[in-house]
């Protein structure tokens, strides 16, 4: 059997007084789209945080394809193939969009900082290979026009993409995506769900964080229910979407009405 | 017993006025979260304004005192309105921090203006005769300063604790976001804050002035030691502050009294350096630290002013050309040996861009490692009589052990820490250059290095030494440029705008900032070696502080993050003086000023101004030429 992508086992996580998160057991299988909804403050920003270690986890483990995770620093998490967007567009100020994209493979460049000194042949070559690359990721997110312009100055909905675009720079095994269709029409976001879709089928594990029920209901295989820090409910979109419970927790309140 | 105590007793008396200028830097932190390095040159200004209106216009000390604390509060208000509160609010912390040292600079320039650089004392408030307490003797000044200390921080205790201007002041210290939605008007809070620093600084001056004479460039030692006071004490806390001061004063006077008073100022850094090592966050650490996850919008700014490739290669074959067939024009004398300067300064201003222009990471004492390379490799060649080229290598390398001695020293180098510790590392060195008289040759510097030396080729000449140091430059620009337009420059940029974002690409965000260190300090290195065989001497004053926040000038004069741009800023500042020599006097004032400026107005620098116009040139056979030959 081969081990989850994502597996939670028993994480709390307190500030304060507050149970962030209140021991919540997940297990996201790897090969496939997953998806984690709930109503605001649900918590489900934090188990993020938490798994990628960004806060140690009050209690409870964490493990990414049965390694465990505890005590790895970010670039370490990073290191095992696990690649995380943030909430809030993150792109890198003072550089262009093809130089931020480029900067997700980090990890896989091979020519040391002394040979890119020397403008070696090695280092030239890998450099070419990344850009076509990266133009190609931009080329299939119709980002490509865009491409030589300061990446701060586009639309958040761009800078979103292009942070995903980043991350897969990386070749991760797994991909955490943190909201990735805010900011995005619901043309763009159907567009998303096609290319995260493709991106799955071509070997990436994937984990959403979406308010965005459209996308949710599109393109993930399995769906993990937060309310006030605890799972409530998991499984197939459609059930989901007929749970009692999470109609009660996330589509009761805000008045029946999906968003 | 008694000579111990009376030690005590001239430790307290310099403790309290490091204790007031560390309560400033505290207050200005508190508010706005900017280290305000120019909070020393207020002391200064309080203390000149009460020479001219009690000595000068022979006022009586109240009126002429509370003259001088308007005098000097208002001018700071005037400044800080249009320079720092614009720059907190738009700028990133680190550049911030910049822009302060660049006010201090402007600070000391004006007051050199007015003052010349001789030293003033006024006379003590009541008399000259001490208090004798036994055989004890406390100079009558000093109980002035005690009292002034005690009601100063009982103002500020009742401010902050007891009115609701205090609580929006502590508001804006703790969120300044959530503050504005309350209706508080931050720019205005941020202002009081450093107008209240201000005169708290203008304050102290007048009461330490009658014991220490003061001159021109006091307010970078009052800069230094509140900022060392601070540190040691935890930033933004009122009680580490006047304990830090405290602390730091006992000290320096034990140190002088049983080591050297040569010495003092090093043990006094050793043991900031002790602190930042075994409890960064001071003494007295105040609060939990703001959350770093999420990023001031805004205030990360960077234009992206850039030559397309066609252009570049153009310009740059344009300026090597031109630079290298001025020799042979008929030039006005010594502007040759200007050139050499600037071309030498400009080699330790790349390294500066590395870790500042593209890692974001500030050093404020980067001509330590300058004069670590320049001392070690003179010293090698002189008095061991060493090659001039290996005595440079194993200068270069002994400051790069220093650099990563001093960033595992002071941990992963996280906010402040850097600048704080290459500040006090430029200090420790320079006091070290100073002390060690049988190494250095002390105060009056250090004579007769050989000129510079490669395989039986000697540079003697200003010319010679003018190829060689622009030779090095092009090779180091092409090498750095190599870096930095690849993976090296991506990640470098990557930590410096987003720490968080780039670790979670798996950049080792430590190592990282540690490479950009050594790469800088070994710059520096090569260059203070060049810089000592050029002139076949080497001073202390020539690679001390002051050059520090003059590399730094230079770099966002030129334009940071763009490596030719410091050769721009290197040279309008080493030309200028030069060539304009009446106006020398004002060097200090208009490199403070000019920092300032280009930093709130042109952020771009003199080279993105360039490279602005020159993308204006219309230039299409040569592209489409340049294209074709790709």
């Amino acid at each position: 059997m081969i081990a989850p992508a994502l597996e939670c086992c028993s994480v709390s996580k307190i500030f304060g007084g507050v149970r962030a998160v209140d021991d919540v057991s997940l297990a996201a299988p790897a090969g496939s789209v997953s998806a984690l909804i709930g109503p605001n403050g649900a918590g489900k920003t934090t188990l993020f945080n938490v798994a990628t270690n960004l806060y140690a986890p009050s209690s409870g483990e964490v493990r990414f394809f049965g390694k465990q995770a505890a005590g790895l620093s970010a670039h370490h998490i990073a290191a095992l193939g696990v690649i995380r967007t943030f909430q809030t567009a993150r792109v890198f100020p003072g550089m262009t969009t093809l130089e931020n994209v480029m900067a997700g493979a980090h990890l896989h460049l091979r020519a040391p900082v002394i040979s890119q000194m020397l403008w070696t042949r090695g280092a030239r070559q890998e450099e070419r290979q990344l850009i076509e690359k990266a133009d190609a990721l931009l080329d299939m997110t119709g980002l490509l026009h865009c491409r030589d312009a300061a990446a701060t100055n586009l639309p958040i909905g761009s800078q979103k993409l292009i942070e995903v675009v980043r991350a897969l720079m990386a070749n991760p095994t797994l991909l955490l995506l943190d909201e990735p269709a805010a900011g995005l029409n619901d043309h763009e976001t159907a567009e998303l769900a096609v290319f995260l879709r493709a991106v799955c089928d071509a070997g990436t594990s994937i984990i959403v964080v979406e308010h965005n029920m459209s996308l949710v209901m599109g393109v993930a295989d399995l769906v993990f229910v937060l309310d006030a820090g605890r799972l409530i409910a998991s499984g197939a979109p459609e059930l989901i979407q007929r749970d009692e419970r999470v109609i009660e927790a996330y589509l009761g309140r805000t008045g029946g009405q999906t968003r | 017993m008694s000579s111990i105590l009376q030690i005590v007793i001239g430790g307290l008396l310099q403790g309290g006025v490091f204790a007031i200028a560390a309560l400033g830097f505290s207050l200005v932190f508190k508010v706005t979260n900017v280290v305000n390095l120019s909070q020393g040159a207020f002391c200064v200004l309080g203390a000149m304004g009460m020479y001219y209106f009690q000595v000068v216009f022979g006022w009586s000390i109240l009126p002429a005192a509370i003259a001088a604390v308007f005098c000097a509060t208002a001018f700071s208000l005037l400044v800080g309105a249009f320079t720092f509160v614009p720059a907190v609010s738009r700028l990133p912390g680190s550049s911030a921090l910049v822009l302060t040292a660049g006010l201090l600079t402007f600070f000391i320039g004006i007051t050199l203006v007015v003052w010349g650089n001789q030293p003033y004392a006024l006379p003590p408030f009541s008399g000259e005769a001490p208090l004798v307490v036994g055989s004890l003797r406390i100079p009558s000044q000093g109980i002035w300063l005690a009292a002034t200390l005690a009601v100063i921080i009982l103002g500020l205790w009742l401010l902050l604790q007891k009115t609701t201007l205090g609580r929006a002041l502590r508001a804006c210290a703790e969120n300044p976001a959530a503050a504005r939605l309350m209706g508080i008007d931050l720019s205005a809070m941020m202002l009081l804050s450093f107008g209240l620093a201000a005169m708290i600084g203008s304050i102290g001056g007048i009461m330490v002035a009658p014991i220490m004479s003061l001159q021109f460039d006091s307010g970078q030692f009052f800069t230094i030691s509140g900022f060392i006071a601070v540190a040691i004490g935890g930033m933004g806390s009122f009680v580490g502050s006047i304990v830090g001061g405290i602390l730091l004063g006992v000290a320096e006077q034990f140190a002088a009294y049983y080591v050297s008073s040569l010495f003092a100022n090093s043990l006094a850094l050793l043991l900031l350096l002790a602190v930042l090592v075994l409890r960064p966050a001071g003494l007295f650490p105040s609060g939990p630290p703001r959350r770093s996850d999420v990023r001031d919008e805004g205030r990360v700014h960077r234009s992206l002013v850039r030559l397309p490739a066609c252009r570049t290669l153009m310009f740059g074959v344009t300026l090597v050309g031109v630079l290298a067939v001025i020799p042979s024009l008929t030039m006005p004398n010594g502007l040759i040996e200007s050139l050499v300067i600037s071309l030498i300064l400009f080699i330790a201003v790349l390294g500066l861009d590395v870790l500042m222009g593209y890692a974001g990471q500030v050093s404020l004492g980067h001509a330590g490692f300058m004069a670590v390379g320049g001392y070690c490799a003179a010293i090698l060649a002189t008095s061991y009589g060493w090659p001039p080229i290996l005595a440079v290598i194993v200068a270069l390398i002994l400051s790069v052990l220093c650099a990563l001695l001093l960033a595992l020293a002071t941990g992963r180098l996280r906010g402040h820490y850097l600048a704080l510790a290459t500040l006090t590392f430029g200090l420790l060195i320079d006091s070290l250059a100073v002390g060690l008289v049988d190494l250095t040759g002390g105060p009056s510097g250090l004579v007769g290095v050989p000129a510079f030396k490669i395989a039986g080729f000697s540079f003697d000449t200003p010319v010679r030494m003018y190829y060689l140091a622009l030779a090095l430059a092009t090779v180091l620009v092409l090498a750095l440029e190599g870096g930095m337009r690849r993976g090296f420059g991506r990640a470098l940029k990557a930590v410096r705008s987003d720490q968080l974002a780039a670790a979670a690409l798996g950049v080792n965000i430590g190592r990282t900032k540690i490479v950009a260190l050594c790469i800088a300090a070994a710059l520096a290195s090569l260059s203070g070696s060049l810089y000592a065989f050029s002139f076949h001497f080497l001073s202390p004053e020539m690679v001390e502080t002051t050059r520090s926040f003059e590399l730094i000038a230079m770099l966002v004069l030129g334009g940071e993050g763009t490596l030719i741009g410091g050769f721009f800023g290197s040279l309008a500042l080493t030309m200028l003086p030069t060539m304009v020599q009446d106006l020398a006097v004002f060097k200090t004032a208009v490199e403070g000023g000019l920092l300032v400026v280009i930093f709130l107005f042109m952020p771009e620098g003199l080279f993105g101004r360039l490279v602005i116009w020159l993308n204006r040139i219309p230039l299409n056979g040569a592209t489409t030429a340049y294209a074709r030959a790709r």
